[in-house]
């Protein structure tokens, strides 16, 4: 035995080397010599020797340069579940000299302080004067003060620091010199949450898509699926306006007609991301999308998974930090309709065009230009974002700690829209000799408010002028407010919206705990155990209550009413992992086994009463303050196991060649004895060109090329937990008596498939990772081509076997995506000017190749407008093809087939002219083609972030391209029946021939008129192509003197716009449409457009 | 001591962890099919099940629109056009038209739903007589759905036992589907009971498998067949159970339903806080029937479907005390329902005058509304449907007659339902007529007694009088084609689903 520094002194005789360390952190620390011969562990037999001396001290080094290393304390953040730039921040300074052996004579004195580009001071720092080995450690203000040798007054100061670029700084005699330190580019030490295990990023053999955390928290967004749009190659989202309402997202293309949700893993617990979960308490997300990344998730791995590490204390006193943004939210669109007398105007056209008299409503004489309403104006507000945060954490060696409270709120732009949620999440660590706890804890509490009924953005568009909002007109026993629902003179099927905000209401709460524990045990150095316990408990209720009144013409007169739906959600996770790494000379072998367990189940209970008891105006909306009708439901909708057997083996021989093996074995409840288990294997190779000895380009900094395949499961939720027994169904009633008594009803309603399984993906990946110029630029691209077989599709049975309750699900599609994925990114790195930007490129090729037996000559499946046909992408659309027109009568009756029939008989010169596909002389729907695809041949996204001194930019830009969007509304409104009109339509007349709008005229009784509005026809469909500018962001970082007095650090202000600009053709409000479903994904049925949010907003810490 | 604690350690996470959970759990919704089928209650159920498909959707508010809108007493001018289309005017666009499969559809869930109870009820041990009873119900109500499957659509796939995925039968002809109505209706006539105590009315009697049996001879014109069971009505057992009401307009109003004129009655019941047509989803369903909301005027409801003019005018036979024929306002909402005019007409509570003016020709049927007790419609009327009235069964057992040379006995059936509307008899105004100018008249009577029924379209084609001669009274009949538009064409899907069915002709 002996004392550590005596140990060190030796080694740095016995290697040529310099080792550096603060006199505290080694004192009393001792060895013993038999670990000192240790089995070399690292190619390095100096740093292996390092390791054992340190690791049993609770010491670890920082590798400065060949020849330096600087001794530090372990962090207790490194001891537990890593994260990406785990080793920031831990350097246990202060601001005594580090000792050295030698000390040369001091001629100067420099002092200043190191930053991070974002403002934040950097504790901890490394500063060297160059060729010397003269060095201190910045204090835990970022300050620093260095004697630095004679004859070095014009030499270099080095700054080095893990997880920033390593900076040389000539002194050029200063005394004073400040830093700014840049992010590692590629921090090569990064490391990776792979699922179970987190590996070096350099390691990874799999398609694994980072997106930082900085870059998705700058956009304003409800949850995280939104916040990461456009960040990430492969990853397709797409957004809604509605408050509290997620984004769609879809991983490498759509390989199921039933469910393309991604598992989502949050700190090991698998529980879904959506908006009760608080965004700013992510520290990292994680996109695994090949099957070899995504294999150790098995049968619920297929869409991808996504895996969301939060925010942990880290070792230091405790810190405080707190951000506060506020903004303002406004539809980024509006339409361009007619105000009441132009409206008049066009109908008394319309209808002297039919031969017809205007109704009352904009007949002259009777036409009240008094009522001019403006529905957009009625409907729309500016509305509010507020997101307020405040976390406090820190730690010692072996504990940490983070507590943060959060409050976010969103007024919608809609009246009456809003989405609110208050969380607070408690993450700790402790660690007790071999064993460490923790827990990550989240609770949230959402509550999202809404109408029930109808959708805004298409009411207000279609809404008549002529129709008041309310009116004593309209006064009646079932409209006793008397709102403006329209008369037999002004007749329109919209819903009145504001009436529907004023008579109805439905509130949504969602109590909620996601969160796990687990205890992880060192067994040897080399084997970890661990077990890992997750919850997500939800307590959810809706309320719909419905004033007395109507909202829409010729509308059933409902009764007022309260509704009640209480549901308790309940998933259970429960895993035993055993983690090992060892490394055998070249050889290093890591991975995981274990099993995972999980349950999931949902119990609900309904209870209403309608005639709400009033007191004057005032609604009393208990259900036991009713008096009317009571109902009451209530069931098990959910209840299912998942049970898995998980592994995987990476092996890697000189970080030149990397092999990963995945498997899973998976049963789930979900489905029948016989197919209840499942085999997910998978295989990955690497080979780090860069490695090879005979590799000599000094540009290319690290090259690697990646090759993986695999299989993968998913099990859409659709199916629920029975989906392949037969059951009796014993809803259906029956009147009968003189009293007209209820009865009840039983029998098997829907026909089961006792053979179904998970849909399956097989995927291969083909990767390329490199990094130039000191990594400054680097580079991924990777080419995938999966198969999904045995897709579940509701596969159609002939109506006389009078199935009820959906078609029974079969296994029996195949969908293919094939794409390309490149994303880039370029780091520049001055003393104050600092930039950087990345872009990401997406091509995504799908096309369904079988669909079953959809019956005799039918290779597609239909939905709305669009046909999945085989050798085509799922959901194109599937459309007359129209061709201008008709300017003439001439033009008419010379339009024929090939035996001469007029194709288009009932069309009058300014009709729309289609095209004859089958030559049967007919149009009907037989004459549809595919006419487009609703998936873009290209999406890309951009980020560009710069800091010059204290002021600092962030850009983001996504693009999408070569899409079809349907436009529905646009449909409603040049349709022009009983509906407002665009403001710049020009219908064609015998002497206006150029334009493109149809002759206008009454759809009762002509035919021509009734033809132009086929909505099965590609007048409506449009280039979905956009760029937007999806955040803009300027901020600026307060000078330190100005926050001394506040005892506050590293405070920021800035100021954002979302959404401030979009390029498109599209005529609808908003291009990025989420769609109907997954088969009309380019449906705008009135999708809620995208909100531009202009927001200011401070964070800091004290 | 360390390696042991550590192995213990691995050993006891490992057994605890190694046990593979239940992975059998149990549906706590629901019984499992296997489950079922125990006892009389089970078999109630089942039975009570084949009743409820007639308040489905597509059975109760789209089915009438092709037996009334579609024939010419009817006309469509919804702001749909493919109700005008598809429904009225004989211009099918879409062979799979939305609203047409879903009374195919709904016709069948209730033929799958008798076919369960007829082969799982013989199995169970319970009282035999009741257990005959609701095979016979089950076997009437089965053949209720064939008869709209032949007369709307002919010749459809005869299913008679519980469906099974992947049965692919071929097409029956339109005479092997009523063949199988006769043996399905003859049968329950056998067993059903001639009434039910006060809580079960609703229930299929013998008196309505007779009176279906009847209908179902009289389409294939076999009156010789249809006259035994007509004559149980009418003048054996049936004629102490059954009687015209007093008053016609009776047969139409909420107050007085199940009455003695009811032959076979849908039954409906509001349901204030349904939420869904769909009688499986949920058992808040809508038990009401959304027809009247459909046909309301327009301002009203939907009034998707309304009356021509002409049908009006048939009313001109004034009663013995010279008034207007009753019958036409219990039949229709028009600016005269009211016989002063529109300013005295009342449509839901206000003057037609107020609501269309005096200038609007406008006719909306009246017999499925509820305008006698409220205001407004919904989707949720109680109001029940007649199906077979004892005005229809003695009309039908005229025509009988009078198709089977008893012309002199058949008038007194005819003169029964002219009387009770206060009309002359035909004895005294129209004696000694002919078979064929009987039967003109006839078909006047059933247009006076039975409009907005649902019977018009039935009578049309027995009657053979379906053509483009009608285009004159509803110029939907223009395109009429003789050959083709009697039957509806086969959903294309089913046929491309299975390739054994065949397209109706010239379809």
């Amino acid at each position: 035995m002996k004392a550590l520094k005596e140990a060190l002194t030796e080694l740095e005789a016995k290697y040529q080397v310099s080792i550096m360390y603060n006199s505290d952190v080694i004192a009393d620390k001792v060895v013993t010599d038999k670990k000192v011969k240790g089995k070399a562990s690292k190619a390095n037999a100096f740093e292996s020797e390092l390791d054992i001396l340190l690791k049993t001290n609770g010491l670890k080094y920082d590798k400065v340069s060949d020849k330096l290393y600087v001794i530090t304390a372990v962090s207790s953040k490194e001891a537990f579940a890593p994260s990406i730039k785990s080793e920031r921040n831990t350097f246990e300074s202060n601001q005594e000299n580090i000792k050295h052996e030698a000390e040369p004579a001091m001629a100067v004195t420099i002092t200043g302080t190191v930053t991070s580009s974002k403002g934040e001071t950097l504790p901890g720092v490394t500063v060297l004067v160059k060729g010397t080995s003269s060095g201190m450690t910045t204090d835990p203000n970022g300050n620093y003060t260095i004697n630095v040798p004679d004859g070095q007054e014009n030499g270099t100061l080095v700054f080095s620091f893990i997880g920033y670029t390593t900076q040389e700084v000539p002194i050029n005699n200063r005394t004073t010199v400040n830093v700014t330190l840049g992010d590692d580019v590629k921090a090569l030490e990064e490391v990776v949450v792979i699922g179970y295990q987190t590996v070096r990023k350099s390691d990874v053999t799999g398609a694994v898509s980072i997106v930082s955390a900085e870059n998705a928290d700058r956009v304003t967004a409800s949850s995280v699926a939104e916040s990461i749009q456009g960040l990430a190659p492969g990853v397709t989202v797409r957004n809604s306006g509605v408050p509290g309402q997620g984004a769609a997202i879809e991983i490498r293309g759509v390989a199921s007609f039933n469910d393309t949700n991604p598992l989502y893993v949050i700190d090991g617990m698998i529980a879904e991301a959506n908006v009760t979960i608080n965004n700013n308490d992510i520290a990292s997300i994680q996109i695994l999308k090949d099957a070899s990344a995504a294999a150790i998730y098995g049968s619920r791995a297929a869409n991808g998974v996504i895996i969301i590490t939060t925010k942990q204390g880290k070792e230091g006193p405790a810190k405080v930090s707190f951000s506060a943004k506020t903004g303002v939210q406004t539809i980024s669109n509006r339409w361009d309709v007619m105000n009441s007398t132009e409206f008049a105007a066009m109908q008394r056209t319309m209808y002297t065009n039919s031969g017809a008299t205007p109704p009352s409503s904009v007949a002259e004489g009777t036409f009240n230009p008094n009522i001019n309403t403006n529905w957009q104006d009625e409907v729309l507000q500016t509305g509010s974002l507020q997101d307020y945060n405040l976390a406090v954490s820190g730690g010692t060696a072996t504990t940490s700690y983070l507590i943060s409270a959060s409050y976010f709120k969103n007024e919608g732009y809609v009246k009456s829209n809003s989405f609110d949620r208050g969380s607070l999440r408690i993450n700790t660590r402790s660690q007790k000799g071999r064993v460490t706890f923790g827990e990550n804890l989240l609770l949230s509490h959402s509550v999202i408010k809404a109408p029930t009924d109808g959708n805004p953005i298409i009411d207000m568009a279609v809404m008549l002028p002529v129709i008041p909002v309310q009116d004593p007109s309209y006064i009646t026993t079932t409209n006793p407010q008397g709102w403006g629902i329209g008369t037999t003179n002004a007749i329109t099927y919209a819903y009145n919206p504001v009436a529907v905000r004023e008579l109805s209401a439905s509130t949504t709460n969602y109590g909620k705990l996601v969160g796990n524990a687990f205890a992880d045990v060192k067994l040897f150095e080399w084997l970890n155990y661990r077990f890992n316990a997750g919850a997500e408990v939800s307590y959810d209720f809706d309320k719909n209550v419905r004033e007395l009144g109507v909202w829409q013409y010729n509308a059933s007169p409902y009764p007022s009413s309260v509704n009640e739906e209480r549901s308790t959600f309940l998933s259970l996770l429960f895993e035993h992992t055993l983690n090992f790494n060892k490394q055998f000379g070249d050889h290093l072998i890591n991975g995981v086994v274990g099993i995972s367990s999980q349950q999931t189940s949902r119990e609900t209970t309904i209870g209403g009463r309608t005639n709400l008891t009033t007191s004057g105006d005032n609604y009393f909306t208990t259900i036991g303050s009713a008096t009317g009708e009571a109902t009451s439901d209530g069931g098990t909708p959910t209840d299912y196991r998942t049970f898995g057997y998980l592994g995987r083996v990476n092996y890697s021989f000189k970080d030149r060649y990397l092999v990963t093996l995945t498997g899973r074995i998976d049963k789930d409840s979900r489905f029948g004895a016989n197919y209840r288990t499942g085999y997910f294997p998978s295989i990955a190779a690497s080979w780090r060109i860069s490695q090879e000895n005979f590799f000599h380009v000094n540009a290319i900094s690290d090259l690697k090329i990646n090759a993986s395949y695999g299989k993968l499961g998913i099990i859409p939720t659709s199916l629920g937990s029975w989906p392949y027994t037969s059951y009796i169904n014993n809803n259906p009633r029956v009147v009968f008596g003189a009293d007209q008594g209820i009865y009840v009803g039983a029998y098997q309603a829907t026909l089961a498939n006792p053979d179904l399984r998970w849909e399956e993906r097989t995927q291969q990946n083909l990767g390329l990772d490199a990094s130039f110029f000191q990594n400054k630029l680097s580079f991924e691209f990777n080419i995938y081509n999966s198969l999904s077989k045995d897709v579940l599709l509701n596969l159609p049975v002939p109506g006389y076997l009078g199935n009820l309750g959906g078609n029974p699900y079969v296994n029996s599609a195949s969908i293919r995506n094939k794409g390309l994925e490149v994303a880039a990114t370029y780091r520049s790195q001055g003393s104050d000017l600092q930039w950087d930007i990345s872009g990401n490129i997406t091509t995504i090729k799908n096309t369904v190749e079988n669909v079953g037996n959809q019956g005799q000559d039918v290779n597609y499946i239909s939905s709305g407008n669009t046909r999945s046909q085989v050798g085509n992408p799922v959901g194109a659309w599937y459309l007359l093809k129209t061709d201008g027109l008709f300017q003439n009568q001439a033009e008419i009756d010379s339009y024929t087939n090939a035996d001469g029939v007029i194709i288009q008989p009932d069309a009058q010169p300014g009709d729309v002219k289609y095209i004859d596909q089958n030559g049967d002389g007919v149009i009907d729907t037989r004459d549809r083609v595919i006419a487009g695809s609703p998936w873009p041949s290209l999406q890309a996204g951009m980020q560009f972030n710069a800091s010059y001194k204290r002021i600092s930019l962030n850009v983001q830009l996504t693009g999408v391209f070569g899409n079809k969007i349907y436009n529905s509304v646009r449909y409603t409104l040049d349709a022009y029946q009983n509906t407002n009109f665009r403001s710049d339509i020009n219908p064609w007349t015998p002497t206006n021939i150029g334009t493109d709008d149809p002759r206008i005229g009454l759809l009762a009784g002509d035919q021509g008129i009734a033809a132009n509005n086929y909505d099965y026809s590609d007048r409506w469909l449009e280039s979905g192509s956009y760029v937007r500018l999806r955040n803009l962001e300027i901020g600026y970082n307060l000078p330190q003197n100005l926050l001394d007095r506040a005892q506050i650090r590293n405070t920021r202000i800035y100021i954002s716009g979302q959404n401030l600009f979009t390029i498109t053709k599209y005529t609808g409000l908003d291009p990025d449409v989420t769609g109907a479903n997954i088969q009309e994904r380019g449906l705008d049925n009135g999708h809620w457009p995208a909100s531009r949010v202009i927001s200011i907003g401070i964070q800091g810490e004290f | 001591m360390k390696k042991a604690f550590i192995y213990t350690f691995i050993a006891a996470a490992l057994a605890t962890a190694g046990c593979e959970p239940d992975l059998d759990i149990e549906n706590p919704n629901q019984l499992t099919v296997e489950a079922y089928w125990q006892n009389a209650s089970d078999a109630l159920a089942g039975v009570n099940a084949v009743y409820s498909t007639l308040h489905r959707g597509s059975i109760s508010r789209w089915m009438p629109f092709y037996y009334i809108i579609r024939s010419d007493e009817g006309i469509s001018t919804s702001g749909d056009g493919n109700i005008i289309n598809n429904i009225d005017k004989f211009l099918v666009t879409d062979y799979n038209y939305g609203n047409a499969y879903g009374i195919w559809n709904d016709n069948y869930i209730g033929i799958n739903r008798a076919n369960q109870v007829i082969a799982y009820v013989p199995d169970i041990t319970m009282d035999e007589t009741l257990k005959q009873q609701y095979i016979a119900e089950a076997k009437f109500l089965r053949g209720l759905y064939y008869y709209h499957l032949a007369t709307l659509w002919g010749n459809v796939p005869l299913v008679v036992n519980v469906s099974v995925v992947g049965d692919v039968p071929a097409s029956a002809t339109q005479a092997e589907v009523f063949a199988q109505i006769e043996k399905d209706l003859t049968e329950a006539a056998a067993a059903l009971p001639t009434s039910y105590g006060s809580t079960d009315l609703g229930r299929a009697t013998k008196g309505a498998a007779y009176a279906l049996l009847a209908k179902a001879y009289m389409q294939q014109h076999k009156y010789t067949e249809a006259l035994t069971p007509l004559q149980w009505l009418v003048t054996g057992e049936g004629a102490s159970i059954y009687n015209l009401m007093p008053n016609y307009r009776d047969n139409f109003l909420i107050t007085t339903e199940n009455n003695q004129e009811s032959v076979f009655e849908w039954q409906f019941a509001e349901n204030p806080t349904e939420t869904t047509d769909d009688d499986i989803a949920t058992a808040n369903q809508n038990y009401g029937t959304s027809i009247a909301q459909f046909f309301a005027p327009s301002g009203i409801g939907w009034s998707d479907g309304e009356a021509n003019r002409w049908a009006v005018h048939q009313f001109y036979d004034e009663t013995t005390t010279g008034e207007r024929d009753p019958r036409l306002e219990a039949s229709f909402l028009f600016d005269s329902t009211d016989v002063r005019g529109p300013a005295y007409s009342m449509i839901y509570g206000k003057t037609f005058e107020s609501r269309y003016g005096t200038d609007n020709s406008r006719v909306w049927f009246r017999k499925f509304q509820n305008d006698h007790w409220k205001n407004e419609e919904g989707y949720r009327s109680p109001n029940n449907w007649r199906y077979i009235r004892y005005a229809d069964v003695l009309l039908m057992y005229a025509e009988c007659l009078n198709e089977t040379g008893s012309t002199a006995q058949a008038y007194q059936y005819v003169d029964r339902v002219r009387q009770r509307a206060g009309l002359a008899t035909l004895t005294a105004t129209m004696p000694n007529l002919s078979a064929d100018a009987f039967l003109e008249q006839l078909k006047h009577e059933r247009l006076t007694e039975l409009s907005g029924e649902g019977h018009r379209w039935n009578d049309l084609i027995r009657w053979g009088d379906a053509g483009p001669q009608l285009a004159d009274r509803d110029p939907a009949f223009a395109n009429f084609v003789v050959g083709k538009h009697e039957l509806l064409p086969i959903p294309q899907t089913d046929i491309d689903l299975n390739p054994n069915l065949a397209q109706n002709p010239n379809w």
